[in-house]
C-alpha cells in the first residue's frame, strides 16, 4: 500500500514533470496550424482571467483561431462545468481550475484532458515548460497526469499597519504568538481600530485556517483519519478562532475577502490575513501604500508554511480539439503573457518572469510590492497547496472546517464538541470513494 | 348555408386551428414537462462525488427522513416564510391604505413607495450587506448614534432571519401593497355610503367592511409571496451562504450547495422535488381559503 502511495503521489507527478522539461521535439512548431478553428474558453471572471483576456486579439492574431469566452463569477463556473461534463458535452474546449479545490474531483471524474504529453511534444521554443512553478505543476499532477498549466501564484499573506504598529511600540511580529500579543496591544493603545481580521466565511475559512494549521504543525489526516482533534488540531483551532473572536470585527462569522480588502482598506483593521490577490483591491485610492507592511504569515512550532495556490488552465476531456485547445494554454501559460499579467498585478507563476527587469522595475516602484514579492517568493519555494482536506470531496471538507471555526468564534460549542463534531463528518467525507 | 354544413365549416376550422397551433403547445408543454420529468428521474439515481451514476431507488428520499440538515433547513424555510408572510400582509395592506387616500402627488408617492420590488434581489441583497456591515454599515451607526447598542445583524445566529426577513419585506411589501390596492379600487362605493349613513367611524368601517372584502385579494397576494417566500434563495445566498453557521440555511439554498458544490445531484433533486411539493401544498391551501373567502 505504501509503495502504492508512494508511486501514485510522489513518483508518479515527478516523472511526469521531468518528462515534460524533456527537450521539446517540436522543432516545426506552428502556431498557424489550427487557423479558422473556434476555442471555447469557460473563464472565471476574477483579475487573472481579466489580466489575460485583454489580450486576446494577440492569441487571434497570432493563430488565426478565434477565441470565444464563456465568462462567470467563480461559483457560476462550476456550475456550468459542472452541467456541460455531466452531459460530455464539447462545448466546454479550455476552462479555469482551482487544483487545490476541485484538483481531485475532476481529475477522479476524468474531466481533465492529459496534458502530459502535449507539454512535452506541442510547445513552441520559447514555451520554457521547465520555467513554470515546479510546486504548482506538481499540485496539478494526478496519478501522473499533468491536468492543468498554472496561471498565476497566490496565497494568503499578511498585512500589518506600520504606523499603528509604530504608534504602539510593536515590532513586526514573527511567531503566531507574537500575532496575538500585538492584537492586544492594539486593542489597549488604539481601540478606534479592529487589531486582526480574517477570514470567517464558512466555506471561506479553508483558505487561511490551513496556513495557520500546516504552521503549527497540524495535519488535516493522520492514519487516514481527520485530525482536528489532534493536540495541535485543536491548538490551530483554538488560535484562529480566539484571533478572530477576541481581536477581529463584529460580524467576523460574514467576513470574507471582500470585507477583510474594504475593512483593512478604510484603515480600521490594524492588521490582515489576506490573500495576496487582494494587494491591489488593498492599495487602491492609495491611502494604504505607505503604511502597509506585508510578510508570510507568522510561524508556528512548524515554521512557515505558507498556503500556495494558483489558477490552472485545462483542457476538457470531452473537447473534440485538444490539440487547438493546447495551443490556447500554451500561449495564455507562455512567459511572454504571463508577463504581461504580471505588469497587472497577477503573480507570475513563472521565477523568471519575477526576475525580468521589467517586472523587477515595476516591483521597485513601491517598498510594499518588494515585500509583496518576497512573501511570494516565500510562498513559491515553501508553499503547500494543501487547502482543506486531500480528498475527492474537498470541496464539502471545507465545510465542516469553516463550522468548527464559527462555533468557536460564536461559543456555541466548546473545543472538544466542536472538534469531534467536525471530525465525524470529516472521517465519513475521507471513507467516500 | 344549412345548419349542418355551418357545423361541419365550424368543426373544420377548429380543426384546422388546433393542428396550426398544435406544434405551440406540444412545444410548450415539453418545455415544462422535459425539466420536472428529468429532475424526478434525477431523484432516483445515487451520483458519487466524481459525478459516477448508479440506480437509487429511495433511497435519496429515505435519506432525507434522516438528514437533520433536511430538517433544519425545513425549519428556517418555515420560520422565514411565516415572519416574512406576516410583516408583508400586514405592511402591505397598510401601504395600501395610505396610497389609495393619498391626496398630494400619488402619482410620485406611489413610484416612490413599489420602487423596491423592481430592485434586483441580487442589488438588494448587495445593498443591505453594505448596510448591516457591523463595522463599518450606516445601520449600526444609526443605532450608536441614539445611544443604542449595534447589533450583529446578519453575522447573529440569533438575529439573522429576523434580519433577512426585514430584508425580503422591505423589498416585496410594496408589490402586496400594489395587489391590495387595486382590490381597494375595485370595492363598491356604496357599501361606503351606506356605512357613512349609519355612522361607522373609520376603524369600524375597515373592520367589518374593508378588511372583510379585501380578503380574497389579501390571499391573492399571499399565494402569490408564498411560492416566493418557500423557495428564499437570492437574498440569503448574497448576504449570508446560508450562515453564520447553519443559521440561515434554507431548503433551497441546502439544495444548491448539495447540487452545486457537492456534485450530489441526485439528492439535491430528491430535496428540490420535496421543496416543491411543500410549495404545492401551500398553494392548494391557500386555494380552499380563497374560496371559502370569496364573495
Amino acid at each position: 500500500m505504501k509503495a502504492r502511495m508512494f508511486a501514485t503521489h510522489v513518483a508518479l507527478p515527478v516523472f511526469a514533470i521531468a518528462a515534460m522539461t524533456a527537450p521539446s521535439r517540436a522543432a516545426d512548431f506552428d502556431w498557424m496550424k489550427f487557423k479558422g478553428k473556434t476555442i471555447t474558453f469557460l473563464a472565471n471572471n476574477n483579475p487573472v482571467s481579466q489580466a489575460l483576456l485583454t489580450y486576446k486579439a494577440d492569441f487571434e492574431k497570432l493563430t488565426g483561431m478565434t477565441l470565444k469566452v464563456d465568462g462567470y463569477q467563480e461559483q457560476q463556473m462550476r456550475q456550468r462545468l459542472v452541467t456541460v461534463m455531466n452531459a460530455n458535452s464539447d462545448e466546454v474546449d479550455v476552462f479555469m481550475t482551482l487544483p487545490s479545490r476541485e484538483g481531485e474531483q475532476f481529475a477522479a471524474a476524468g474531466w481533465y484532458g492529459d496534458l502530459t504529453g502535449m507539454a512535452k511534444n506541442e510547445v513552441a521554443k520559447d514555451y520554457d515548460p521547465a520555467g513554470l512553478s515546479q510546486a504548482l505543476l506538481k499540485a496539478a499532477t494526478f496519478n501522473g497526469k499533468l491536468t492543468s498549466m498554472p496561471m498565476n501564484i497566490e496565497g494568503p499573506i499578511f498585512y500589518y499597519r506600520t504606523d499603528i504598529f509604530k504608534k504602539c511600540g510593536i515590532e513586526a511580529p514573527k511567531t503566531i504568538k507574537d500575532v496575538e500579543t500585538a492584537a492586544g496591544k492594539i486593542k489597549s493603545c488604539d481601540s478606534a481600530v479592529t487589531p486582526f481580521v480574517s477570514r470567517g466565511l464558512k466555506p471561506a475559512v479553508a483558505y487561511t485556517f490551513s496556513n495557520m494549521l500546516h504552521n503549527i504543525g497540524g495535519t488535516y489526516i493522520a492514519n487516514g483519519k481527520s485530525s482536528l482533534c489532534s493536540a495541535k488540531g485543536k491548538e490551530a483551532l483554538d488560535t484562529y478562532s480566539r484571533l478572530l473572536r477576541d481581536f477581529g470585527p463584529p460580524g467576523v462569522v460574514n467576513y470574507s475577502f471582500q470585507q477583510i480588502s474594504a475593512l483593512y482598506r478604510s484603515g480600521r483593521a490594524a492588521m490582515a490575513f489576506e490573500s495576496s490577490n487582494e494587494l491591489r483591491t488593498v492599495m487602491e485610492g492609495g491611502a494604504r501604500l505607505k503604511d502597509t507592511g506585508l510578510l508570510p504569515f507568522p510561524a508556528g512550532d512548524a515554521g512557515q508554511v505558507p498556503t500556495t495556490i494558483g489558477w490552472g488552465m485545462a483542457v476538457s476531456s470531452h473537447s473534440k480539439q485538444p490539440d487547438a485547445a493546447w495551443y490556447f494554454v500554451q500561449w495564455a501559460t507562455s512567459p511572454e503573457v504571463q508577463k504581461k499579467m504580471a505588469l497587472q498585478g497577477i503573480a507570475p507563476p513563472r521565477p523568471s518572469v519575477a526576475k525580468d527587469p521589467e517586472y523587477r522595475k515595476w516591483i521597485d516602484e513601491e517598498p510594499v510590492r518588494k515585500e509583496w514579492q518576497a512573501a511570494l517568493d516565500v510562498l513559491a519555494t515553501k508553499g503547500s497547496s494543501e487547502v482543506g482536506y486531500p480528498i475527492i470531496a474537498n470541496p464539502e471538507s471545507r465545510e465542516f472546517i469553516g463550522q468548527a471555526v464559527q462555533d468557536l468564534i460564536l461559543k456555541q460549542k466548546p473545543i472538544d464538541q466542536a472538534c469531534a463534531d467536525a471530525d465525524k463528518a470529516l472521517d465519513a467525507l475521507i471513507a467516500q470513494k | 348555408m344549412s345548419d349542418t354544413t355551418a357545423t361541419l365549416t365550424q368543426d373544420r376550422q377548429k380543426l384546422e386551428m388546433s393542428a396550426l397551433s398544435a406544434p405551440a403547445v406540444i412545444f410548450t408543454v415539453a418545455m415544462i414537462a422535459f425539466p420536472v420529468v428529468y429532475t424526478i428521474w434525477l431523484g432516483f439515481q445515487n451520483f458519487s462525488s466524481t459525478g459516477k451514476q448508479s440506480f437509487a431507488g429511495l433511497a435519496n428520499y429515505s435519506k432525507l427522513v434522516s438528514d437533520y440538515e433536511f430538517w433544519h433547513g425545513l425549519w428556517v424555510t418555515i420560520a422565514l416564510y411565516v415572519l416574512s408572510l406576516v410583516l408583508q400582509l400586514v405592511f402591505g395592506v397598510w401601504l395600501a391604505l395610505v396610497l389609495f387616500h393619498a391626496k398630494r402627488l400619488p402619482g410620485i408617492v406611489r413610484s416612490l413607495f413599489i420602487s423596491p420590488f423592481m430592485m434586483p434581489p441580487v442589488v438588494a441583497g448587495m445593498m443591505w450587506l453594505v448596510i448591516l456591515d457591523p463595522s463599518l454599515g450606516a445601520a449600526n451607526y444609526i443605532l450608536q448614534s441614539f445611544g443604542l447598542p449595534p447589533s450583529d445583524w446578519l453575522a447573529s445566529p440569533t438575529w439573522v432571519i429576523p434580519t433577512v426577513a426585514l430584508i425580503d419585506s422591505w423589498q416585496w411589501t410594496p408589490y402586496v401593497a400594489l395587489i391590495v390596492l387595486g382590490g381597494l379600487q375595485s370595492l363598491p362605493p356604496s357599501v361606503y355610503e351606506a356605512a357613512q349613513i349609519d355612522g361607522a367611524s373609520p376603524f369600524k368601517t375597515f373592520q367589518r367592511i374593508t378588511l372583510p372584502l379585501l380578503l380574497p385579494t389579501i390571499v391573492t397576494a399571499a399565494i402569490l409571496r408564498s411560492v416566493d417566500l418557500l423557495r428564499f434563495f437570492d437574498i440569503i445566498y448574497i448576504t449570508t451562504q446560508g450562515g453564520p453557521g447553519n443559521a440561515s440555511n434554507t431548503l433551497n439554498i441546502y439544495g444548491f450547495r448539495v447540487g452545486f458544490e457537492f456534485f450530489n445531484i441526485g439528492y439535491a433533486s430528491a430535496l428540490m422535488l420535496t421543496l416543491t411539493a411543500i410549495v404545492f401544498g401551500a398553494v392548494l391551501a391557500f386555494n380552499r381559503l380563497r374560496g371559502a373567502v370569496a364573495w
